[in-house]
């Protein structure tokens, strides 16, 4: 009897094709598209990163998360305390302690410890949130990005308060946003086949009999919480970059609903729905913000009415729920075989129930 | 299945196809470009619309007397969408048509990231009508300037005036700290009491612009000794509404003295018959500004837009290109380095809306001419004129 092919050598197609698609992207909109089209692009690159990083927790655990948002607060905030001029920050950041007044670091020194400290932070609140379970949880993740937004907003001292934060150095690019896309990528899918997210994934779709073989729920829930918060942490960062300027309305209400919309017209038990998600609302908002600034026919330009894009974003994800309602990918990952899409190997939760107890 | 097969493709296709649709039309060369990446849509839009359209029409008058340097400026628009990461696209949109100035919106948090995009492509932006210090140098960079003048001159000159014309000796501070912008306004305040004699600050406070009920701040003002001569009330819309109407109905009768972003008169009528109400304007829109020429424009923008200027944040579009075309004029160039050069040169240069100074350390005003509105039994009129006696110093609001 042959033994069956490794979870890796099943499954390392999709990290690879996602990679690679996104690769392909990079280089159209490096190649083809102008300034505000390369920009675009890093923004839906960012935005991958951390419906990813929403993906490696609401995924794995089955757990809705309207909190993650904070995480990227944390991580870009971090960013900008460590890349930011000393000059600068001595003038408007007084309140920051010496050691960090006077630091000033590369980007690439800066992001990860930025990721580190959201995963810490995301440690810290996680053991006391991830004791809870369902809408609970839910609501408690709620109550952290009101929390943080809050002290974000207030803290003038340090965070600048409700105003904006600037001088975080504009190094950013296509290249640089893929490889965080790729990154994000990596890591949530390292974590899915990990002993501790297959464990989770278990407890997912059967707890009682997860719990009986042994699974510590709990525990499970609280590593792909600060690996997911690591992952958004490092989003925050690049975001950062990105607009160079930072202010605590950025990582709110508006940031935790799109992405969580993405991940769920995507498929939000799926990697490849997680990106597909943010790939598909990306290209819509584009295609309706260039309606709205008028299509030319013969002489004459036609164009919908501005604020047109967001209703229509609206209108189309109801419709994707309603005929689609497990995601665009409906939960399944890319792969060769039966490409574009494979079945995942798991079978419905329900019928595994009812076959065992049969 | 028909649908998972041809999604991938048609994801790639459209991104192509999009990929495509862009680029940047050429523009002729006997025009100057001004680009607007302003917001079109979303909460901003109520801002930036006006003071937008009062830019139009000066660009409008300078087309019609024969343009700048003999070419005709040609305003192109991006809608920012009220939104950060769209604001640097928009800023990038009308730089990749030419602009020669980029006009962000009036908010710096919501102009900056267009603004920075024009000044790392070294070109001039303007902030429609931010007030706070950091929509210039200190926040964008060397070739960032605003229009309006800074929050902090608010609160600085109504205390000022009060204390000189209305006799006030006793203060009281009321923060809404809701934006910076309210905090300005306070930090003006601030600035400005030590130097008034004998004047005494009695109380300070707190609220945000959106909580239902002040009634414990009404409680402490009530609880003073003696009602305070005035109450410096830094706020704005929508809250300030409801903050003025619960100090009136509480029946403190003490003036109160505000910010520029009262002003209007669309809000009156939810407190009837207000009074002892001052704000500071740089041109009123009461129709009755001491420069008949402000009341010329009025009715212009009225011709154009088919209103009447809702409040004085209109004006500062039209101060924009103004000042910035006559540095044009007198750099005979749109270079950013000679047009900088040429505005940084500008010390109290007459507009209709006040003069305006830009120097090599603060490219907004630090001092400036104010009307000053009081609105009795609802009815707002310009009362006086007043202008600060000192400037408020750079180092001190960059510090707040």
């Amino acid at each position: 009897m042959s033994r069956p092919p490794s979870v890796i050598r099943q499954t390392i197609v999709t990290p690879i094709i996602l990679i690679v698609v996104l690769l392909a992207m990079a280089a159209l909109s490096y190649q083809f598209g102008s300034r505000a089209f390369n920009r675009t692009a890093i923004e839906m690159f960012i935005n991958i990163m951390v419906v990813v990083g929403l993906y490696a927790f609401v995924g794995n655990s089955g757990l809705l998360s309207f909190g993650h948002i904070s995480f990227m607060c944390l991580g870009a905030y971090m960013t900008a305390w460590l890349t930011i001029p000393p000059v600068m920050k001595s003038i408007t950041l007084k309140g920051l302690p010496a050691w960090l007044l006077h630091t000033q670091l590369p980007m690439w020194v800066a992001t990860p410890i930025s990721g580190v400290f959201a995963a810490l932070f995301a440690l810290i609140v996680g053991r006391i949130i991830m004791r809870l379970s369902g809408i609970a949880a839910s609501i408690a993740t709620f109550g952290l990005l009101g929390v943080v937004n809050n002290v974000y907003s207030n803290w003038d001292s340090v965070t600048g308060g409700q105003g904006s934060i600037v001088g975080i150095p504009p190094t950013m690019n296509v290249w640089i946003g893929w490889l965080g896309a790729a990154v994000a990528i990596v890591t949530a899918y390292l974590y899915s086949i990990s002993r501790s997210g297959l464990a989770l994934r278990a407890a997912r779709d059967e707890e009682v009999a997860a719990r009986a073989s042994g699974v510590d729920i709990v525990r499970e829930r609280l590593v792909a919480f600060v690996v997911s918060a690591f992952i958004i942490g490092l989003a925050g960062a690049f975001y950062a970059h990105f607009l160079s300027i930072v202010n605590p309305g950025s990582f709110y209400l508006r940031t935790t609903f799109i992405t969580l919309s993405m991940l769920v017209v995507g498929g939000m038990y799926s990697l490849s729905g997680a990106v597909a998600g943010v790939v598909a609302i990306s290209v819509l908002i584009e295609l309706f913000r260039d309606l709205e600034k008028g299509v030319s026919v013969g002489g004459l330009t036609v164009g919908l009415p501005n604020g047109a894009q967001e209703i229509a974003i609206g209108i189309i994800t109801i419709v994707i729920l309603i005929y689609l309602p497990s995601g665009l990918t409906r939960n399944r990952e890319f792969s060769w075989r039966n490409w574009p899409l494979q079945r995942r190997r798991l079978v419905p939760p329900v019928q595994t129930a009812l076959k065992e107890t049969n | 299945m028909r649908f998972d097969r041809i999604r991938f493709d048609r994801i790639l296709g459209i991104l192509a196809g999009a990929a495509t649709l862009w680029f940047a039309p050429a523009h002729a060369a006997d025009e100057i470009v001004v680009g607007f990446a302003t917001a079109a849509s979303g909460f901003m839009q109520a801002y930036d619309k006006p003071a937008q359209d009062a830019a139009l029409i000066r660009i409008d008058e300078i087309n019609k007397a024969g343009g700048l340097l003999g070419k005709k400026i040609k305003p192109v628009f991006a809608d920012t969408k009220t939104d950060q990461a769209e604001g640097a696209k928009a800023g990038l949109a009308v730089l990749d048509q030419g602009a020669e100035l980029v006009i962000v919106s009036c908010d710096y948090d919501f102009g900056a990231p267009a603004a920075l995009q024009a000044q790392a492509a070294g070109k001039v932006s303007f902030f429609l009508c931010a007030e706070s210090i950091k929509a210039g140098i200190p926040g964008v960079g060397p070739s960032s300037f605003s229009a309006s003048v800074l929050a902090a001159v608010q609160g600085a000159t109504m205390s000022e005036w009060a204390y000189n014309k209305k006799n006030a000796r006793t203060f009281y501070r009321l923060l809404d700290s809701w934006t910076v912008y309210n905090k300005g306004i306070c930090d003006g305040f601030d600035w400005q009491m030590p130097h008034l004699k004998d004047a005494k600050l009695v109380g300070s406070d707190t609220f945000k612009n959106d909580d239902a009920s002040i009634a414990s701040q009404i409680t402490r003002i009530k609880s003073l000794p003696k009602e305070p001569d005035a109450i410096m009330l830094c706020t704005m819309m929508p809250g300030a509404v409801s903050a003025i109407k619960q100090i009136r109905a509480a029946g403190i009768k003490s003036m109160i003295l505000n910010g520029s972003g009262v002003d209007g008169s669309y809000w009156l009528n939810a407190v009837p018959d207000l009074s002892n109400f001052y704000v500071p304007v740089q041109g009123s829109v009461y129709g009755d500004d001491p420069n008949p020429k402000v009341n010329e424009f009025n009715k212009k923008y009225k011709d154009v837009t088919g209103g009447d200027p809702s409040s004085q944040y209109v004006y500062p579009g039209y101060v924009l290109i103004d000042v910035w075309a006559k540095a044009v004029e007198r750099a005979k160039t749109t270079d950013a380095a000679g047009v900088v050069a040429e505005l940084e040169k500008m010390n109290n240069e007459p507009t209709l809306f006040g003069p305006r100074t830009f120097t090599k350390d603060l490219h907004h005003q630090n001092q400036g001419r104010y009307l000053i509105v009081d609105t009795e039994a609802g009815k707002p009129k310009v009362v006086d004129q007043w202008t600060i006696s000192e400037k408020i110093p750079v180092d001190y609001l960059v510090s707040k």
